[in-house]
């Protein structure tokens, strides 16, 4: 504020900016090759230039051809994720709830469950694939793979829970209950509308913790892969634009999940509003 | 038939782990009553307030509504109503879905819930706040919504909870007014906890003054300000001072007091005569107190006065405070009337006599093993 006094930026300033556009760049560059890439003419190779342009590598993606099973692949992982997500949700809100009020070994439980979060990926993987194993049960995406994001994505929802529930001051419970509200309806009329945007946190992350974990569904996928992990396959044996066709496409798809939950939100709102001045409209007729 | 709305609090305790928070205490307000209670922070008159509303269990004793036990059962079917200190207003739901928030829980149809929610509202002066969101209104217009949320469910007992503090000091004093006139108007009991002495007694039938889990005076709002029972409250409730002396003879109905710095008390005695050689306390009200400037000798007449030496004095509009040091414990306070302060202004540094009738000494009762001073510092 003092440098804006007398109209200059002061050298920091300059400095701060240039690394600043250094790290976009290097954040956003590479991808943008290769979402450019991806739209590369039919006897284009991986570098640029481009020679011609057309969407012949993302049709490329959906026939099982020896690029892999990448539809395959796609209707495992977002079903996966979908339903990472919600368990993620509900456990993570039972979770906080539960912690809301001091029980017995409240501590204890919440170490055990956020130690999963400092285990190496690889290394719970691979002792859930044994487990398995010695179990005699054959892994799959949707049991071991299933478990294995759970185990990452909990502990996350449940630390995201303690942050909402810890900003909600008890009053409202207390109100709601001097209010003759049961506890199911003060959880379902009061507590779950206020936390919902937490709540939502909860389920994007959940969802793209899934959607892109690659070290956990290693072991415990089992014969089907999930889509990271037929990203990684396919970069060792493939040399066609197809695999950039697949790195614009599962961006999209990130990109969708995102904007779908903000559009809905938006809408709830405007839902909201104009309840509201239909209401005001209402009452300014009759009076 | 008897108006509903008694409160009955019988051998009450409550702890939380170690710490005890209120004392085994035992009280009684009568229907219709406007009584606040009145403490430091921490002196347990919230967790009365609590108990009464059900949101805290006692770890012993009884709370009677009307004659019955309500420990146990859950607010709504006690006939109580609770405002919070932070309104704790539903900040999803509109003004009158606040409101009309209880009769939703009991099942009421929606238009008939608005209907009356509607009412409620315009009975608070906020109808045309109806469809507005709590984050829309400022602290006295959420005062009047949680008023109405609360008094929708046509309760016998309203509490409510340091009501006035997130108000500024103009429309304090403006709601401290429709509060009292709401009451007049319902009928019902009012239970108000507050730390605010004026507040108290600018509103309160029955005044409960606490110390750290205890009753220390339950008495009239004119009984607890003019004639306290213990020093602890005297100091708490201001406008005295408090002189601590040793009792040196009683005779002829008189009882004489050794005072710190050679001074002397004469007053006589009530209903209870303390034996000679005791301590005790006793107040004298500030506005009771004249002073005279000391020249010379001055120990002339030192019976019912106290000497020092003024370190502050300070106009407060319609009478003057004048602070006196030196008197050991307590600074020594003389609020004089404006017109007899300055047809003889005395200034700091000054050395005066500041002394009182006999008849305005005021004798308290102590009480064992309890603190008598509301704060640290014991200044207010």
């Amino acid at each position: 504020m003092a440098a804006r006094a007398n109209g200059r930026r002061p050298w920091t300033f300059y400095v701060l900016a240039t690394v600043f556009t250094l790290f976009v760049l290097f954040l956003y560059g590479p991808m943008a090759c290769i979402y450019i890439l991806s739209f590369q003419g039919p006897n284009g190779g991986l570098t640029f230039p481009l020679n011609g342009v057309s969407t012949r590598w993302f049709g490329a993606l959906f026939y099982q051809e020896r690029t892999g099973d990448i539809a395959g692949a796609f209707s495992r992982s977002i079903p996966l994720a979908v339903i990472v997500l919600t368990l993620t949700v509900i456990f993570s809100v039972m979770a906080g709830l539960a912690f809301r009020r001091r029980f017995m070994g409240a501590t204890l439980i919440f170490y055990v469950a956020v130690a999963s979060l400092i285990v190496p990926g690889l290394v719970l993987s691979v002792g859930i694939g044994l487990g398995f194993q010695m179990l005699g049960i054959p892994p799959r995406w949707y049991s071991s793979a299933l478990g294995a994001h759970l185990s990452w994505t909990l502990p996350f929802g449940l630390l995201i829970m303690f942050a909402v529930f810890s900003r909600l001051s008890p009053s409202y419970e207390e109100a709601a209950r001097d209010l003759g509200a049961s506890s199911w309806q003060s959880l379902r009329r009061v507590v779950i509308p206020i936390v919902l945007p937490g709540i939502i946190g909860v389920a994007l992350f959940g969802f793209t913790l899934s959607y892109d974990e690659f070290p956990r569904s290693w072991v415990t996928v089992g014969p089907s892969n999930t889509l990271p992990l037929e990203i990684w396959g396919m970069t060792t044996n493939i040399t066609s634009p197809a695999l950039y066709a697949l790195g614009t496409v599962t961006t999209a798809i990130s990109f969708i999940v995102i904007a779908v939950s903000l559009v809905s939100i938006a809408i709830i709102q405007l839902h909201r509003t104009r309840r509201r001045v239909a209401r005001e409209r209402a009452m300014q007729t009759e009076s | 038939m008897r108006r509903p709305g008694e409160i009955e609090l019988v051998n009450c305790t409550k702890l939380f782990g170690e710490t005890v928070a209120v004392n085994g205490i035992s009280l009684r307000i009568l229907a219709g009553t406007y009584c606040c209670l009145l403490g430091p922070s921490g002196c347990g008159k919230t967790t009365i307030l609590r108990m009464i509303a059900g949101h805290e269990t006692p770890t012993s004793g009884e709370v009677r509504i009307d004659g019955i036990n309500v420990v146990g059962l859950p607010p709504v079917r006690r006939g109580t109503a609770m405002m919070f200190q932070d309104y704790a207003l539903f900040p999803h739901l509109t003004c009158l879905d606040n409101v009309a928030f209880s009769l939703e829980m009991s099942g009421v149809g929606k238009a008939a819930r608005r209907e009356r929610a509607r009412e409620m509202l315009a009975r608070v002066q906020m109808a045309h706040f109806a469809d507005r969101v709590p984050a829309q209104l400022s602290g006295g217009q959420k005062q009047r919504v949680a008023l109405a949320r609360a008094l929708i469910t046509n309760p016998r007992v309203l509490l409510l909870d340091e009501p006035l503090s997130a108000l500024d000091e103009f429309l304090r004093l403006q709601m401290r007014g429709e509060l009292r006139r709401m009451q007049r108007d319902l009928g019902i009991t009012f239970i108000h906890v507050t730390h605010t002495q004026q507040e108290a007694i600018a509103l309160a039938d029955l005044v409960v003054v606490m110390n750290q889990g205890n009753i220390e005076q339950v008495a009239s709002a004119r009984d607890v300000y003019a004639v306290p029972l213990t020093a602890y409250v005297a100091r708490f409730m201001g406008g005295q001072n408090v002189l601590e002396g040793r009792v040196s003879a009683v005779m002829d109905g008189m009882v004489a007091l050794a005072l710190p710095d050679h001074g002397r008390a004469e007053f006589p005695a009530r209903d209870s005569v303390p034996p000679t050689g005791s301590t005790v306390n006793i107040s004298v009200r500030r506005d009771r107190i004249h002073l005279a400037k000391r020249t010379g000798d001055g120990n002339a007449d030192s019976i019912n006065a106290v000497n020092g030496k003024v370190v502050a004095v300070e106009y407060q509009g319609g009478w003057v405070k004048v602070t006196l040091g030196g008197n050991g414990g307590d600074d020594f306070v003389v609020n004089l009337p404006d017109g007899e302060f300055f047809a003889d202004p005395v200034n700091a540094g000054d050395t005066v006599r500041a002394h009182w009738a006999a008849s305005d000494v005021h004798l308290l009762i102590s009480r064992n093993g309890r603190s008598d001073r509301p704060y640290a510092t014991g200044q207010n």
